[in-house]
């Protein structure tokens, strides 16, 4: 079958049921998408599909034809992702690393859906499980990340 | 993509692993520095191949600097979020005198340079030097790894001057250059400069001719107030990589035509997977290759694709036996331990004054005698990332990848279980997807030594599935621990005493790794630290503890013996201070008068979170605890929101850990310490039905999230003290905080975790 993955066309050959993650993984080898749970409960699998937040641990991948999957591996230079990335490095985030791919995919589309989000936003959108407690400076990237897209958003507009 | 080059490892077997500075005569030479490129005092009779650092000259086998100024630093400590590759890099780049950003770090195969003298001595006297009998006994049997908090404290001094024999090396190299004396020389920033001439020559020009220079003594190292990258809050080098999906963890080696092994374990704690019921059936499964028995009664199910083959596993029905006790409950384990509680101690810590006299008799008039029964529930690590480890065998070579803690321990159990030679064997350490103990354990590289055997020429990555990692756990021990106390009339503790009931995690975790220096429970040191090594001063004060054993495996979880010990013993000190009338702060304060850091913790604490004037619906708790070498005290402070519903708005955390390498790292260390404390409090249990685990997942084995983490405060106290562990200290204060704040609100007190039982909900 065929998937579209940060815009490319890729072809596999799995049966229908298996997760998109380990398509992901195993048969792609884009290891930036993390197994922590495979039961939608912790979130390091997170990828973005069609515009949704998704858990690639339980989307099985023949769900999936012609649906834009978006994931840690694509580039989106000045885009939300990049700029909440730079923010994750500004505000030091990371500590292990394995669930932050997951979280920065749940912060994309938390600011692609509401630019400004305030704390309860934040809350409702980040449901991921952070094992080394990364959570106030993900909150604090976030909001870094939010403002500094404003004020990109801002500097077009003038022009 | 992830797509990673396997050119080194086709030249696996021209290894010169011993050869590579080749120096072996320096025994009892005394005062040796950097001679041939081995080490500095002390160091010079181990040897290092340099393995892995690309290109360049060793000035010493922490350093490589290549021609083009390429500088390699070699850490062997597991970077699991703690932020280890970046503090021993600002030690050794301060003295070294060279840009932070020019640096980078790998880590280096198990060689005996870079033993943990610290973590296996406990003596900061050994960690730099490390010679005398100890010192060349650890040579030949090093212990590296990471963990106890310890790789500060242990690099401390080494990797200064690691850093600044190297210095002097180039500059010594540059002085021959120029036939300048030396002393004309300085190094700034990756050069040496002649400061008569003005001329320059750059590290990489220099090490070439630098690695054979000698010195006849150690440099001398930088006064504190000279540092410009240690006590500094630069930027770890993990990060970048950890935000693009680039940083490789143990599950992200990847080749061509690779195959994967799902880990099945038997059902039943104890038990060993005998023989398998549906064998044929699961070999017809898709993808599935292979279904091995292991000799250690776990089975491997090899398929091409993770997925398929924990599938497979999952559909595989074995034949299993060998557990003493097959059908237990929790029950069964919480009532041994109560009964143990009350037994009469196999081991006796602390017995100062009468406090037995005192605890049993009746009180006099005025004072106040308390006796309570503490419990914690066992608990898994979890670790995001779910125990794995890769490897291939081929050619009578080993190369692995595994996300360990402990790389001589791995070293060893790939010997052990697959036969080649350790000289034979190349472990590449990865990022690790979390640690916490659970990932210096063996049976994973003991299973992946099995596994690329039983496959051989066939790289192998090995998987735990979520289920199988937390029901086959080396757990926190469950305990119990009796505490009784009297306090006087004027409202001060007159009384302590505990007796913990509990299975040894030192006994049993040494015994798995080298089972002769498995301490008898009685022995092992480590079972009472955050009851027998406190500093309150207590007249009259007995701590003890009886041995529980059964099947459950128990091992290192962060902060190990604190993370309960400090549960009850901070705790108790709260119901005591409450008996006495006596607000908990001042009260611990108390005791603690001969003890300035400790005071200026407590008053630092005390300030920063407005202790004790807090609005009418918001409460605080504190606990303070001594740990790994370090001291941190916190106070909650949570708002009632329904009658057992509570948001906890706010952590305030003090810590007093001497000298500091990042303090950066050090805040987030204390974060995540809290956030680790709090996920157990509130959520965290494994219990036993009918033999096996309940728990399976992170729905019934829930983490603290986004929406209840409250906002963790962290000041940092400055003096010149020794360093002490950041990574497990924050723990141990965490749960006690919480719920002596909830007895200010409610006025039950807890006795018992997780917080869920007792019907709290924290939004």
């Amino acid at each position: 079958m065929k998937l579209k993955i940060n815009g490319e066309i890729v072809d596999v050959e799995v049966e229908e049921s298996m997760p998109l993650l380990w398509v992901l993984r195993d048969e792609l080898h884009m290891t930036g998408t993390k197994y922590g749970c495979g039961i939608a409960q912790c979130g390091a699998c997170s990828v973005i599909v069609d515009g949704t937040v998704m858990r690639s641990c339980s989307l099985p991948v023949g769900s999936l034809e012609n649906m834009d999957i978006q994931t840690i591996e694509s580039s989106d230079a000045a885009g939300t992702l990049s700029v909440l990335q730079e923010a994750w490095i500004e505000k030091q985030v990371p500590q292990c690393g394995y669930c932050q791919s997951g979280m920065l995919m749940a912060a994309t589309q938390l600011l692609k859906d509401i630019p400004a989000p305030r704390d309860e936003d934040i809350n409702a959108a980040m449901t991921n499980i952070c094992r080394c407690g990364t959570y106030n400076r993900i909150r604090a990237a976030i909001y870094l990340a939010a403002e500094r897209l404003a004020q990109a958003g801002k500097a077009v507009t003038i022009k | 993509m992830a797509e990673k080059n396997t050119k080194e490892r086709s030249s696996l077997s021209k290894w010169t692993r011993r050869g590579f500075l080749g120096i072996g005569g320096l025994l009892g030479l005394g005062l040796v520095v950097g001679v041939g490129g081995l080490a500095y005092v002390g160091r010079s009779i181990k040897k290092y191949s340099g393995k892995g650092m690309g290109e360049g000259a060793s000035l010493n086998a922490w350093i490589r600097i290549a021609p083009d100024n390429k500088i390699t630093l070699a850490v062997a400590r597991s970077e699991m979020g703690q932020g280890v590759y970046t503090a021993l890099a600002q030690l050794i780049a301060e003295e070294l005198e060279v840009n932070f950003e020019d640096v980078q770090v790998i880590h280096p195969q198990a060689e005996s340079p870079y033993a943990n003298t610290f973590l296996s001595t406990q003596k900061r006297e050994n960690a730099f030097t490390g010679f005398g009998p100890m010192g060349k006994i650890l040579s030949f049997m090093p212990v590296i790894a990471t963990g106890g908090s310890t790789t500060v404290i242990d690099a401390w001094e080494g990797m200064r001057y690691a850093g600044a024999t190297a210095r002097e090396m180039l500059i010594q190299a540059a002085a021959k250059t120029w036939d300048v004396d030396a002393s004309t020389c300085k190094a700034e920033l990756g050069f040496v400069i002649n400061t008569t001439s003005g001329e320059r020559l750059s590290y990489g020009a220099l090490a070439e001719s630098a690695k054979d220079y000698t010195l006849d003594k150690l440099p001398t190292l930088k006064a504190k107030s000279e540092f410009k990258i240690v006590g500094k809050p630069v930027q770890r080098l993990d990060i970048p990589a950890k935000v693009n999906g680039t940083a490789m963890f143990g599950l992200d080696y990847k080749e061509k035509d690779m195959v994967y092994a799902a880990v099945k374990h038997a059902k039943i704690t104890g038990n060993k997977i005998t023989g398998f019921k549906n064998e044929e059936e699961v070999l017809k499964l898709p993808g599935v290759l292979k279904v091995v028995l292991t000799e250690y009664g776990k089975a491997l199910v090899y398929a091409d694709n993770s997925w398929r083959a924990m599938q497979a596993a999952k559909s595989l029905e074995v034949n299993e036996e060998g557990a003493q006790v097959p059908d237990m409950d929790s029950a069964y384990y919480f009532g041994e331990m109560r009964r143990i509680a009350d037994e009469d101690p196999i081991s006796v810590r602390i017995d100062k004054g009468d406090v037995q006299g005192i605890t049993n008799e009746d009180v006099q008039e005025g004072e106040r005698k308390l006796e309570a029964y503490y419990e914690v529930p066992y608990l898994a690590h979890a670790c995001m990332e779910p125990v794995n480890a890769t490897a291939i065998m081929e050619n009578g070579n080993l190369e692995a990848w595994m996300g360990h803690q402990a790389i001589s321990v791995a070293e060893t159990m790939l010997n052990e279980s697959s036969g080649v030679a350790k000289d034979k064997i190349k472990i590449n350490i990865t990022y690790l997807g979390g640690g916490f103990g659970r990932k210096g354990e063996p049976d994973f590289p003991r299973l992946i030594g099995a596994a690329a055997k039983a496959m051989q020429g066939k790289l192998v990555q090995m998987i735990f599935s979520r289920e199988e990692d937390m029901k086959n756990d080396m757990y926190r021990p469950g305990a119990v621990c009796k505490m009784s106390g009297v306090v006087t009339q004027d409202g001060s503790l007159k009384a302590l005493q505990a007796n913990l009931a509990i299975q040894s995690v030192e006994r049993q975790a040494l015994g798995r790794i080298v089972p002769l220096m498995a301490p008898a429970a009685e022995k092992a040191k480590t079972t009472l630290e955050g009851l027998d090594n406190q500093a309150y001063n207590i007249p009259n004060h007995r701590v003890s503890f009886g041995n529980f054993e059964t099947d459950i495996l128990v091992g290192f979880w962060r902060s190990v013996s604190y993370s309960q010990n400090g549960f009850f013993q901070e705790s108790f000190i709260d119901e005591l201070a409450h008996a006495a009338g006596k607000d908990p702060l001042e009260f611990r304060r108390n005791m603690l008068l001969d003890q300035p850091r400790y005071l200026n913790v407590l008053d630092r604490l005390k300030e920063m979170s407005n202790w004790g004037k807090q609005e009418a619906d918001t409460y605080q708790g504190i606990a303070l605890q001594y740990s790994f070498e370090s001291i941190v005290a916190q106070v909650a402070e949570i708002k009632k929101m329904g009658e057992k519903e509570f948001k906890i708005v706010n952590y305030y955390c003090v810590i007093d850990c001497g000298n500091t390498v990042n303090p950066d790292t050090i805040e987030a260390q204390m974060q995540s310490g809290i956030v680790f404390g709090l996920s157990a409090a509130i959520h965290g249990e494994i219990s036993w039905k009918n033999g096996s685990p309940v728990q399976s997942n992170f729905h019934d084995y829930q983490m603290l999230k986004m929406y209840n983490c409250p906002k963790i405060t962290v000041a940092i106290m400055e003096n010149n003290e020794e360093p002490g562990g950041v990574g497990e200290p924050g723990v141990p204060p965490a749960a006690p905080a919480l719920t002596n704040a909830l007895f200010k609100a409610t006025g039950e007190r807890i006795r018992s975790l997780p917080l869920s039982k007792s019907d709290y909900v924290f939004v």
